[in-house]
């Protein structure tokens, strides 16, 4: 941990909060980040870890572009890649010169794909009532919280 | 916060805002962290008060607001791709059980 | 009709590019998908594809049209053909079932991953009866094919069990439905002709400890009489002759050998490899040390960072692309199943690499009592003393309470690249995985820090080469025949 601090201001208007933080994320391994609000923008402090990591700033601000423009296409995909993905799983290889429906699945595809879909919205159903919580898979919890820190399960 | 912990070890005391590190995230970040150094949080308002009892303070509290973001990354990503994530894990699950999926 | 039908679809989006991730590597972009195809594009093209300005009449815009880059021409049949065969592992349950014979053994490896107990101590021996349990417990995984994989400690030190369970599990196969295959890892210092006889004639493929000339390997995996290497060496030769002259009754496979990269040999890339070709090996898998159970004790010693091993890899695939044309077959494990995930869009079945990772729904370790672990190297965070990735017990537990298991379950979320926000985002998300057991070890937790993380910085590094290299159509010759099925 070096002794330097550097910032950068972010304007609100041109960067949501979303971006800002995984820009930031992103550079966690050549700094430590503490981010603070401010009128009409928000501060990003760095702290290099070493002092070869002083391009810190200029990475940071690479990635805040780059991250506004995954951000746009990765809105602009979400229905279509949960469509082709749903579709993969429920994707069976069909013999040439077998006609198609105009979906591009058969209709045992797209029976096979709802029931696939009414299967996986099941599952989550039973452990949503089980868990009383809108995360039944527990994406946004860690192991620590639901059992426990590291040493938790030592031997007996 | 004011109040000592309970530790002779250094103290250093964060303020985290909460619309930038939601409690969530900090709680997390302590989860991770209780095996290495003694974390107490306190709410305040619109804020997250910690304090971090640590050998070397500074540097522990330095990496313990990269896990606070680290965990709020996480927290921002589920609210986006929560349901291919739980496509995913759910159709594993279940072929490994042997349920057709 | 699935293209008009996203056609369709695409009139109500705003962005022109279709899913997908990039990665700038020097002044180029790489940008990839989630059906595993990849293109090179040049910044100002980059610039153009993202911003919707790429026509019919760009000279790449063919190429990205077939490969789903183009977003009113994806063809949904064959984006979820690739997708499928990609990810095919997502249809199976575990496939690889490494039964721990006996924690004893007669080496004291530099890095033991093992994390063995010493050769007197026969409690930690897998009994018969364990054995048989752990066949009938892997025989009950809803895989149609399935490997068991013998491994110590030395397995060689506990014969009897070893070879009854062999035994019994070519009887229970018979019977299974189910396309078996069996594996053994030893040092083979001791094997006999009568050992070597038995395992040949079940079809057992045998696997061994190499990792390079006689110094470097007698200096990394140390053993009582000092001749590891030696041993090593005779009985690989042994094997290869067995397998040229085969016979009627059963297939003979070729000997194969792992290398384990200490701090010792990253000076030594060319000896090494040379050592590989010497004994006729054509395969070696240039495998990274993992700082997990012992080796994480000793990482001062024996360990070394990301980018050290990223130049070790690219000097070890450099000298060995070079012997390539001069005529020699030697293949870099790693590489080739990257490579098949890049080249030829399928799953190699790397349980390390893949999303989610292999613990438990792709492999179970079987330890000596019983007890079950998500995989190997969580048997070995078992074995210092923390049982967080025990999933159960073949006496106490059955295969479906096993693969329900809270363990079960969080190893699979963890390692869900989906929800790992640097990989989620990464451009070699399609080919690569993350380790909930190095997660925790090295960082504290199963999720990780990943931007932190040196496990990603070493992948990184991996498939940064490998890339690389491909873009030159030379290189890119050779590593495709690797993949050439």
């Amino acid at each position: 941990m070096t002794k330097i601090n550097l910032s950068v201001k972010v304007n609100a208007k041109d960067y949501n909060l979303d971006a800002v933080r995984y820009a930031a994320y992103a550079v966690s391994d050549a700094a430590y980040v503490f981010i603070k609000p401010a009128v009409g923008c928000v501060v990003v402090e760095f702290t290099p870890k070493t002092a070869a990591a002083k391009n810190v700033s200029a990475r940071f601000k690479e990635e805040l572009k780059d991250e506004k423009l995954r951000a746009s296409i990765f809105d602009a995909n979400r229905d279509l890649r949960e469509f082709m993905i749903l579709k993969a799983l429920a994707y069976e290889e069909v013999p040439a010169g077998v006609r198609q429906e105009d979906s591009g699945l058969t209709p045992e595809q797209e029976k096979e794909l709802d029931d696939l879909i009414a299967q996986v919205e099941g599952e989550i159903k039973k452990e949503s009532a089980g868990n009383k919580t809108k995360d039944p898979l527990g994406i946004t919890r860690t192991w620590e919280e639901k059992y426990g820190s590291k040493n938790g399960r030592k031997k007996k | 916060m004011g109040d000592k912990m309970k530790t002779s070890l250094p103290e250093k005391k964060l303020i985290l805002d909460n619309g930038i590190y939601c409690p969530e995230a900090v709680k997390l970040a302590a989860f991770v962290f209780s095996g290495r150094a003694a974390v107490k949080i306190k709410p305040g308002k619109g804020v997250s008060q910690v304090l971090i009892g640590a050998r070397s303070a500074d540097l522990t509290a330095a990496e313990f607001m990269n896990e606070v973001l680290n965990q709020q990354c996480r927290i921002d990503l589920a609210k986006k791709n929560s349901k291919i994530a739980g496509i995913i894990v759910t159709k594993a699950l279940l072929s490994a059980a042997g349920k057709k999926g | 009709m699935a293209q008009k039908t996203a056609a369709k679809k695409s009139k109500k989006m705003t962005s022109v590019l279709p899913q997908a991730l990039w990665r700038k590597i020097g002044s180029n972009y790489l940008l990839t998908n989630d059906s595993g195809h990849h293109a090179w594009l040049k910044e100002k093209d980059f610039a153009l594809v993202t911003a919707g300005g790429m026509t019919e009449l760009h000279p790449l815009f063919a190429e990205l049209a077939v490969k789903g880059f183009i977003r009113n021409r994806l063809d949904f049949n064959d984006l979820a053909a690739k997708w499928k065969k990609k990810n095919a592992y997502l249809n199976y349950g575990p496939g690889l079932h490494i039964l721990v014979m006996t924690l004893r053994c007669n080496h004291k490896c530099l890095y033991c991953q093992s994390s063995a107990a010493g050769v007197g101590d026969k409690k930690t021996d897998m009994n018969l009866a364990t054995a048989r349990k752990s066949v009938d417990f892997a025989f009950n995984s809803p895989n149609p094919g399935i490997t068991i994989e013998f491994q110590g400690g030395e397995p060689l030190l506990n014969w009897e069990v070893l070879k009854g369970a062999v035994e019994y599990a070519r009887k229970r196969s018979g019977t299974a439905g189910k396309e078996l295959k069996l594996a053994l890892v030893s040092n083979f210092s001791l094997m006999t002709e009568e050992k070597a006889d038995f395992l040949l004639k079940n079809e057992v493929s045998l696997c061994t400890s190499l990792d390079g000339p006689k110094n470097l390997h007698d200096k990394n995996r140390i053993c009582s009489s000092g001749n590891s290497h030696s041993d090593t060496v005779k009985w690989i030769k042994y094997f290869q002759k067995r397998c040229k002259k085969q016979v009627p009754e059963y297939r003979v496979f070729k000997p194969s050998a792992l290398l384990t990269v200490s701090k010792y040999s990253l000076p030594r890339h060319k000896e090494i490899i040379d050592e590989y070709v010497r004994l006729g090996l054509e395969d070696i898998f240039v495998r990274p040390l993992a700082p997990i159970g012992y080796a994480r004790k000793l990482w001062g010693t024996i360990g070394y960072d990301a980018a050290d091993f990223a130049k070790f890899y690219l000097k070890s695939l450099d000298y060995m692309l070079k012997l390539n044309r001069r005529g020699v077959v030697i293949r870099e494990k790693m590489a080739t199943m990257m490579l098949d995930k890049i080249v030829n869009l399928q799953d190699p079945g790397y349980l390390d690499a893949r999303c989610p990772c292999g613990a438990a729904i792709g492999q179970i370790a079987y330890n000596h009592n019983g007890d079950l672990y998500t995989c190997d190297e969580g048997r070995m965070v078992g074995w210092e003393g923390d049982d967080i990735f025990r999933i159960g017990n073949v006496f106490k537990d059955s295969y479906k309470k096993v693969m329900t298991d809270p363990v079960t379950k969080v190893c699979v979320v963890s390692s869900n690249l989906e929800a790992q926000p640097a990989c989620a985002r990464c451009a070699y998300k399609p080919y690569c995985g993350v380790c909930p057991v190095y997660n925790y070890e090295v960082q504290g937790s199963l999720w990780g820090n990943i931007p932190s993380n040196d496990r990603c910085g070493l992948f990184k590094g991996i498939l940064d080469t490998l890339f690389t290299l491909l873009k030159s159509p030379g290189n890119a010759e050779i590593l495709n025949k690797w993949v050439t099925k």
